[in-house]
């Protein structure tokens, strides 16, 4: 098994301008591997998969990419049927599981028994959605699901750890950070 | 009023407001407003499965420029009490929050959620109007989004039964 920051770097170089939400240390690791202001890290434990809904239903003409835990992805299972609802055909919805709430102190999450992550968006009305078990593998499922442009989820099981990375330093109100400039 | 032409009222109050995008979860006594937002070709209707989602969905939604409202009961305020600090506060995001006052003067069986609810919103420090009146709603919706906008946070609107015209 891989950790989640070596399958986030087999995508990197692919996702464009694509528009990236996501929290905890996920957001470390992505932001190491593509930073800008096309990052959002919100706060709030599960809310990533809504926020970045909101987003791709605001602007249909970019991609909206969210990187889920395992557990913020728990925290939210409601917000899986409204996203299926919705279903809109620019978001990518990225799942690590780590079967732990490693940012808090890595106690178990409830996939460690076996809540599948696949069957539940499956079963919210996800119709593409898959696990993968290798990097390769998930930047081939990557570039399937930006090319086909419907509602997509493609989740992992990962390690724990991540490799030592800068801390982030962004104003999280301006979304920038010191080496960052403003378009335009 | 009936609630048909209530809510009729209250989607032309936000229209004025420039509200384009709405997020609800039903209580009985605004299916009515629902039922009108969903049928507005000029606002996006999201319907939730739990409101603290719709306060996600409309922090995205205005990040890109829509302006948003979440229609939900005062229960389903408590429940988005995390997401409202964390994220609309955290990052200063200006959501419009329609709830529905149950446990306001009348009402049976909600008093519990109803006498909380108002230091709830002061506990946040989410600035907070009635709306009482039909003749109020469009300077109340107009005003509370040009309030929320200006200071980066949510504003909250209280509707009352009277003003949904309902019993």
């Amino acid at each position: 098994m891989m950790q989640r920051y070596d399958y986030l770097k087999a995508i990197a170089g692919d996702v464009g301008d694509a528009l990236v939400v996501s929290a905890g240390w996920a957001a470390r690791e992505w932001q190491a591997l593509r930073s800008g202001d096309g990052n959002f890290r919100p706060r709030t434990l599960g809310l990533a998969s809504s926020i970045a809904l909101g987003i791709a239903l605001g602007l249909p003409h970019r991609k909206v990419i969210v990187i889920d835990g395992d557990g913020a992805f728990l925290m939210n299972l409601c917000g899986l049927p409204t996203i299926a609802w919705q279903n809109p055909p620019n978001l990518i919805h990225l799942l690590f599981d780590n079967q732990c709430y490693e940012a808090s102190g890595a106690t178990e999450t409830a996939t460690v028994m076996g809540t599948d992550a696949v069957a539940l968006v499956k079963g919210a009305g996800y119709k593409h959605a898959c696990w993968v078990k290798s990097p390769k593998k998930f930047r081939e499922e990557f570039l399937k699901a930006w090319k086909r442009s419907k509602t997509s989820f493609i989740a992992a099981r990962v390690e724990q750890g991540q490799p030592v990375l800068p801390p982030i330093r962004v104003d999280e109100l301006e979304n920038l950070g010191p080496s960052d400039h403003r378009r335009g | 009023m009936d609630s048909k032409k209530a809510a009729q009222i209250i989607v032309q109050g936000l229209k004025k407001a420039g509200v384009n995008f709405v997020a609800t979860l039903p209580d009985l006594k605004i299916v009515e407003l629902i039922r009108a937002v969903d049928k507005d070709p000029d606002i996006k209707h999201v319907p939730l499965c739990r409101e603290e989602e719709g306060v996600g969905i409309c922090a995205g939604a205005c990040l890109t420029g829509k302006k948003t409202a979440l229609l939900m009961q005062n229960g389903g305020l408590l429940n988005s009490c995390n997401g409202l600090t964390t994220t609309c506060l955290q990052f200063q995001i200006p959501i419009l929050l329609l709830v529905y006052y149950a446990g306001d003067l009348g009402d049976r069986g909600f008093t519990t959620v109803g006498s909380v609810t108002e230091p709830v919103l002061e506990g946040l420090g989410i600035r907070t109007y009635v709306l009482r009146r039909t003749e109020g709603v469009e300077e109340t919706l107009v005003g509370a989004q040009i309030l929320a906008e200006d200071s980066k946070k949510p504003v909250a609107v209280l509707l009352t039964k009277s003003v949904l015209g309902v019993k």
